[in-house]
């Protein structure tokens, strides 16, 4: 046991450095903190693929967009499609007035949340695109919104809070 | 001999130029033109642009710090659970079942299972069917045509952004008229 635990190397002896690994190993990419919130590149696609392609599901119903954002994603695993991320996008409230019959009052009439939920995919070939579209279409559910688009920088940094005071210091300075 | 001496000064004054007011003032026209006074302007200009400097300085480090904290995403209230929902102690106490409606549950269970196995197993043929003959019709092209072929291989460029409406229910009522109203968004807005 204690031959096992020493480990003096003798700089001037050929051992020395004996039992070295890691540097043979590929270089890992610098962990990450606490999942630090940093875009990932973009995709573009050659010809024959589209890029990163975003599949958003928009309802007022949440349950429903859920289950249906599930389906896709679980789609894409049994077709061995790359699904990089699926992420909801910040909920919207809307207050619905209508102006009553008799009256110039507006009235209350609902709130309404509006969900999205995003699934993220790439390399997607251009032959198969058009099935996969057809059969996200024929199981869409009553009342979801589907929109599928090329994924942008635009896309990334409106799921990010703003920053006012930031974007004022900026404008001051140039 | 000093008042002689003063008044002596005082005739002595040339006539050709009157002076008006102070004796700063050499000019009959314009009121502000004056000998340059050298002590004053320079010393606030010295103080402007350190002034200046350290409002910039101030400025960048803010800007610095500002920039070394990392965006961060917003919170999505569909995850956030209210309060008002974990805090009562109130529990649901549920009927017990008869044998009948356990094993007529336990059935339906059953063919519910069986009812969706059949739709993903014909979802899955469908693919299959489709994946095939697309095959099929592009080996069939390329024997008829490369050009054509290379040309159906490419991405459509207006294929996305795709958008597509769910299907309703109901068709819409011809001839409904609407209420007036507006939607007013009252999502909270979140700032870093």
């Amino acid at each position: 046991d204690a031959l096992l635990g020493c480990h003096r190397s003798y700089r001037s002896r050929p051992t020395h450095g004996i039992g070295k690994f890691k540097y043979l190993l590929p270089k890992e990419a610098p962990k990450t903190r606490k999942g630090k919130v940093q875009m990932k590149e973009i995709d573009t696609g050659t010809e024959y693929q589209y890029g990163d392609v975003n599949i958003q599901m928009t309802s007022y119903d949440l349950c429903l967009v859920e289950h249906f954002a599930q389906y896709v994603h679980r789609l894409c695993n049994r077709l061995s499609i790359r699904v990089n991320e699926s992420y909801a996008m910040p909920t919207k409230t809307n207050e619905v007035l209508f102006m009553e019959e008799r009256g110039s009052k507006m009235q209350l009439d609902a709130v309404l949340t509006t969900h999205q939920r995003v699934v993220q995919i790439r390399s997607l070939s251009s032959t198969f695109a058009p099935i996969l579209l057809e059969v996200i279409q024929s199981s869409q559910p009553e009342g979801v919104h589907l929109l599928m688009k090329q994924h942008t920088e635009a896309d990334f940094k409106s799921r990010l809070k703003s920053r006012p005071e930031l974007e004022e210091l900026l404008a001051e300075m140039s | 001999l000093m008042l002689c001496y003063f008044s002596s000064c005082s005739s002595w004054l040339p006539q050709r130029v009157p002076l008006q007011g102070s004796h700063w003032q050499s000019s009959l026209l314009q009121l502000r033109t004056s000998l340059p006074v050298r002590a004053q302007p320079k010393k606030k200009k010295k103080v402007d642009v350190r002034k200046e400097q350290a409002q910039k300085d101030r400025m960048k480090k803010k800007l610095k710090k500002l920039e070394k904290a990392p965006p961060e995403l917003i919170p999505i209230e569909d995850f956030i659970a209210p309060l008002k929902y974990s805090e009562s102690n109130r529990v649901r106490s549920l009927p017990a079942l008869s044998p009948e409606e356990s094993e007529r549950r336990v059935l339906l269970l059953k063919k519910w299972c069986l009812f969706k196995q059949k739709q993903d197993e014909a979802e899955k043929k469908a693919i299959k069917a489709l994946v095939e003959s697309q095959q099929e019709a592009l080996k069939e092209l390329r024997l008829e045509c490369e050009e054509l072929y290379e040309a159906a291989i490419r991405r459509d460029e207006g294929l996305f952004p795709f958008e597509r409406d769910g299907p309703s229910y109901t068709p819409p009522l011809p001839g409904y008229d609407p209420p007036e109203g507006k939607c007013v968004d009252i999502t909270k807005v979140y700032t870093q």
